[in-house]
């Protein structure tokens, strides 16, 4: 079953310019992430795929079958919100029946199904409470057994964990990775944490300003990003940028320079991502020294803040040299196969044959 | 929004809005219609206006000065209730102190309580302290359901301004009367603009009161009214004038006081 | 949520009198005072119309009168019971419906609603006026028209036939105060939050079931909250039938608030009158009370 957006357009009555030309394609069984910063249009187009939305323009297919004017009761899916949405007047067992009851299932099978799904997410204790009597994590559970109760195809779930503490948050994340192996139902998952996205998602599409960016597996946008912007919003801290310019061969910003063989002359953007840098004891032939700004220590790794002219990085190590302080001069490798060049003017990515990690 | 059910629900509420204006409309064009116009046995809707009723009511009949006591009595019976409501509305809103709900309720109590039940004693006791058809009588007697729903509603008014600000007022070096006057009474200046407009609504619209407190001489337009009707010739031109003056005016109030009405008439249990 | 206890704790209290002090003080005198009078003379047998009866103590007697041997007051309490089940019960419907007409299906609800407010914002005398108008036995608007459609004969008077009158002034009052209740429904409809009604969109349910799953249970306080303003306000209705019939014809509209009037302000016998208006007060504190609990409830569970 493959789900289809095509040239999805959303233009809400004030003006604002939700989606723009979006189009994504994935099949059944995945674990869709829908990633981009606030305004991106990740939730838009998540309510329009729900139906609770109308594009403006464009259509949604669902396995060949254009659903764009249907009501969400027809499009077979579900949806877990970010505030859950529980009906505060009900119990949980009633919260979570309600998709069977509103189906006409019979009373037995209903129950059936409730206790199972709830065994599924850990709630069986809290089948007689009452929304306001239960913490934000149980809420959560008890939503997404709801959405799940009655076996939809697809299940959409927008910023789910955004309300959970830090704690609760990785908790659950694992909960639903779980879920998603064991029930191979599709989950679509729109959030703005790249964590979030990169741990649970079997495919990540990103957004920016109505538009998808880039649409791949974690592990080719951590190591492949389409854009600057991919390559900034994925990974913690974001990846290290410098404006300069190649000429002969070589990458020129400031007084800082890297040899660039085989690239034309033009104004680049270099990335490489903090953890890439290598930190060596002393001065090498391949070496750049810079001055040690600031270290923050974030066991086990330590983040060094250094710069050289305008340049400033941020350097990821796991072991650091003794006698580091501020103003010390550090040495840093820069490994061709760790680099990558983006366009200045639009922020393509320009490097091929960067290879994925061993 | 289906087109077919925008268009019936489009229909149903214009018959809803006619049925509600057109009473209405027929007062103010009977107190424009002559004599014979307004007593004609098929309705007349299309006619000469004419203006002859209201100089003939309220400068020849001389019921001008009753105008002037609904003024005077309404905007009394507000500034005190608003004076004394207040204050006692912030206490409730920011302080606690045993009895605190049944206080409160005791404040309910009194905006409840039915005017018939109030006025006969309320009559005896006025007769005795020689205040009975005097406009202060009905002053007093409108301030006690407008007390209450100052009251209630400035309690809620207050109670939606943040604590944080009284905090900072007092780190600035107010004293708590200094911080009530000179801080939040401007901050709920906009609800008590609308709560003084209900209370004069209320009063202006009120009967029962200044019916029995009064005889003569501090009537409210509102009392005017009966007495113009009687079984043997009313002069329905004259008594349509008199009850359009007594409700124009409420009209353009509602218009200004409409997004807080909610709460007043519910008294602060639904924000609106 | 307790007041604030940081320093000049004493300075708060005093300022907490200070403030508290008038309104309680004036209602106790315009209040308090007059209820507890009211009870002192409904043991007396005062009179204005009869010589001599000044104020006499006279025990129970007025009660038992009421209670054994006066079908009058009776049978104004029926009425009054009558109306106040009817217009409250009518309003509700159509005031509930007209609040989901505006709620789903209007856009500038706004200006639309300020002119729905119109009836309930007259001056309940000039409401009772202007259909006294309209219902005029010769010349009346409404008169002629219901006659035109063959709804009256030639002869009836709406406000004139004792069979008629008591549903005629209900179905006024239902003109006047259904706005009310459409403006406490809409206000409680645009307060409920969106996204239980997305969420039982998601789980499949259609629009009647939304409403009756969702919507109704949780506008519960407010209907409740509805139903006792109106039911209290019914109850004490005075103005406008005073102007339609008088009570009339007859003591077919012959309403609590009336009957207590006409005993005290028209035979002048203010001891027995006393106690008319005592048990009006009484049934207008119990359902104050069970308002109360409602207005707690509705507040309790906005706090939560």
């Amino acid at each position: 079953m493959t789900v289809a957006f095509r040239d999805v357009r959303k233009v809400f009555p004030d003006g604002t310019v939700a989606l723009d030309g979006f189009n994504l394609t994935f099949e059944s069984g995945e674990f869709v992430v829908l990633l981009g910063p606030s305004g991106s249009g990740k939730t838009t187009a998540c309510r329009i795929l729900a139906g609770l939305e109308q594009a403006s323009n464009g259509t949604v297919e669902v396995d060949g079958r254009d659903v764009t004017d249907l009501p969400p009761r027809a499009r077979g899916m579900s949806m877990v919100f970010q505030n859950y949405a529980l009906y505060a007047h009900k119990s949980v067992y009633d919260n979570i029946a309600y998709p069977l009851r509103v189906r006409g299932w019979a009373r037995g099978e209903i129950d059936g199904r409730v206790r199972a799904v709830a065994r599924l997410v850990q709630i069986e204790t809290l089948l007689g409470r009452r929304p306001r009597q239960l913490s934000g994590g149980e809420a959560q559970r008890v939503a997404v057994a709801r959405a799940l109760v009655w076996e939809p195809s697809i299940c959409l779930m927008d910023e789910p964990l955004s309300n959970l503490d830090a704690i609760l948050r990785l908790q659950t994340r694992t909960q639903l990775k779980r879920l998603h192996t064991e029930l191979g139902t599709t989950f679509v998952f729109v959030t703005h944490d790249q964590e979030e996205a990169m741990t649970l998602g079997t495919r990540i599409a990103v957004l920016k300003d109505g538009r998808l960016v880039q649409f791949d597996t974690p592990r080719t946008i951590y190591h492949r990003p389409a854009t600057r912007f991919v390559a900034e919003f994925i990974g913690r801290p974001a990846m290290n940028t410098i404006d300069g310019t190649i000429a002969n061969g070589r990458f020129e910003a400031g007084d800082f320079t890297l040899p660039a063989p085989g690239r034309a002359d033009g104004p680049v953007t270099l990335g490489i991502r903090p953890e890439h840098i290598g930190l060596r004891r002393a001065a090498a032939p391949e070496t750049i020294s810079f001055r040690l700004d600031v270290i923050e220590v974030v066991e086990p790794d330590m983040l060094l803040f250094v710069e050289r002219g305008d340049v400033h990085l941020v350097v990821r190590t796991e072991a650091a040299p003794e006698g580091l302080g501020h103003d010390t001069e550090v040495h840093l490798a820069f490994p061709e196969d760790r680099l990558h060049l983006f366009a200045t003017r639009d922020g393509a990515r320009l490097a091929q044959g960067v290879p994925p990690a061993p | 929004m289906s087109r077919p059910w925008r268009m019936v629900a489009l229909a149903v509420l214009i018959m809803v809005l006619v049925v509600a204006l057109t009473p209405y409309l027929w007062l103010i064009m009977t107190s424009l219609k002559t004599r014979l116009d307004a007593l004609a046995d098929n309705p007349v809707w299309l006619f000469t206006p004419t203006f002859e009723h209201y100089p003939k009511i309220f400068i020849d009949k001389g019921y001008l000065p009753l105008v002037m006591n609904s003024l005077v009595v309404a905007t009394a019976s507000t500034a005190i209730s608003l004076a004394v409501g207040v204050p006692a509305a912030y206490v409730f809103a920011r302080h606690d102190f045993p009895g605190k709900e049944d206080l409160f309720f005791f404040f309910l109590t009194t905006r409840m309580a039915p005017p018939i039940s109030v006025v006969v004693p309320m009559f005896l006791m006025f007769t005795y302290v020689g205040l009975i058809d005097t406009r202060l009588s009905v002053i007093l007697a409108h301030s006690t359901f407008n007390l209450s729903l100052v009251v209630w509603m400035m309690r809620g008014f207050f109670a939606d301004i943040p604590r944080e600000i009284d905090e900072a007022a007092q780190m600035d070096g107010h004293t708590r009367a200094g911080m009530f006057l000179c801080v939040l009474l401007p901050l709920a200046a906009p609800g008590m603009a609308a709560t003084a407009v209900l209370c004069f609504i209320l009063s202006w619209n009120e009967f029962l009161y200044a019916f029995i407190l009064v005889a003569f001489e501090g009537r409210t337009l509102t009392v005017g009214i009966p007495g113009l009707v009687t079984p043997h010739g009313t002069l329905w031109g004259q008594v349509a004038a008199v009850a359009v003056v007594a409700t124009l005016p409420i009209i353009v109030f509602t218009f200004l006081v409409q997004r807080h009405l909610v709460r007043g008439l519910t008294f602060g249990a639904v924000k609106g | 949520m307790s007041g604030t206890k940081a320093g000049g704790g004493i300075l708060d209290r005093s300022v907490g009198i200070l403030f508290l002090t008038p309104s309680v003080g004036l209602l106790v005198v315009l209040l308090l005072g007059p209820f507890v009078y009211m009870v002192v003379i409904s043991f007396t047998d005062l009179n204005f119309a009869l010589p001599g009866h000044d104020g006499n103590f006279v025990g129970f007697d007025n009660y038992r009168h009421l209670m054994r041997d006066d079908p009058v007051f009776w049978s104004s309490f029926r009425t009054t019971l009558a109306f106040v089940f009817g217009v409250v019960s009518i309003e509700f419907l159509l005031g509930f419906a007209l609040a989901l007409l505006l709620f789903h299906h209007i856009r500038r609800r706004r200006v639309v609603l300020t002119l729905l407010l119109i009836p309930m914002m007259l001056a309940p005398v000039a409401v009772g006026l202007m259909w006294k108008l309209m219902l005029q036995g010769e010349f009346g608007m409404l008169t002629h028209y219901l006659r035109a459609i063959g709804l009256m004969g030639p002869q009836t008077a709406l406000l004139g036939d004792y069979r008629l009158v008591l549903a005629t002034v209900m179905a006024i009052d239902v003109w006047e105060w259904t706005p009310f209740v459409t403006l406490v429904v809409l206000a409680g409809l645009l307060a409920l939050p969106r996204e239980p009604f997305e969420a039982a969109i998601m789980d499949g349910a259609g629009p009647w079931r939304v409403f009756r799953d969702i919507t109704v249970p949780l506008l519960r306080p407010i209907i409740a909250l509805v139903l006792l303003l109106r039911g209290i306000d019914a109850f004490k209705e005075f103005d406008k039938v005073f102007i339609l019939t008088g009570g009339g014809p007859g003591t077919a509209t012959e309403l609590l608030s009336i009957y207590t009037w006409r005993v005290n302000f028209r035979q002048w016998d203010l001891g027995y009158g006393a106690v008319s208006a005592f048990m009006v007060y009484l049934v207008v504190l119990i359902l104050c009370a069970v308002f109360y609990k409602a207005v707690y409830w509705t507040e309790g569970s906005q706090k939560s």
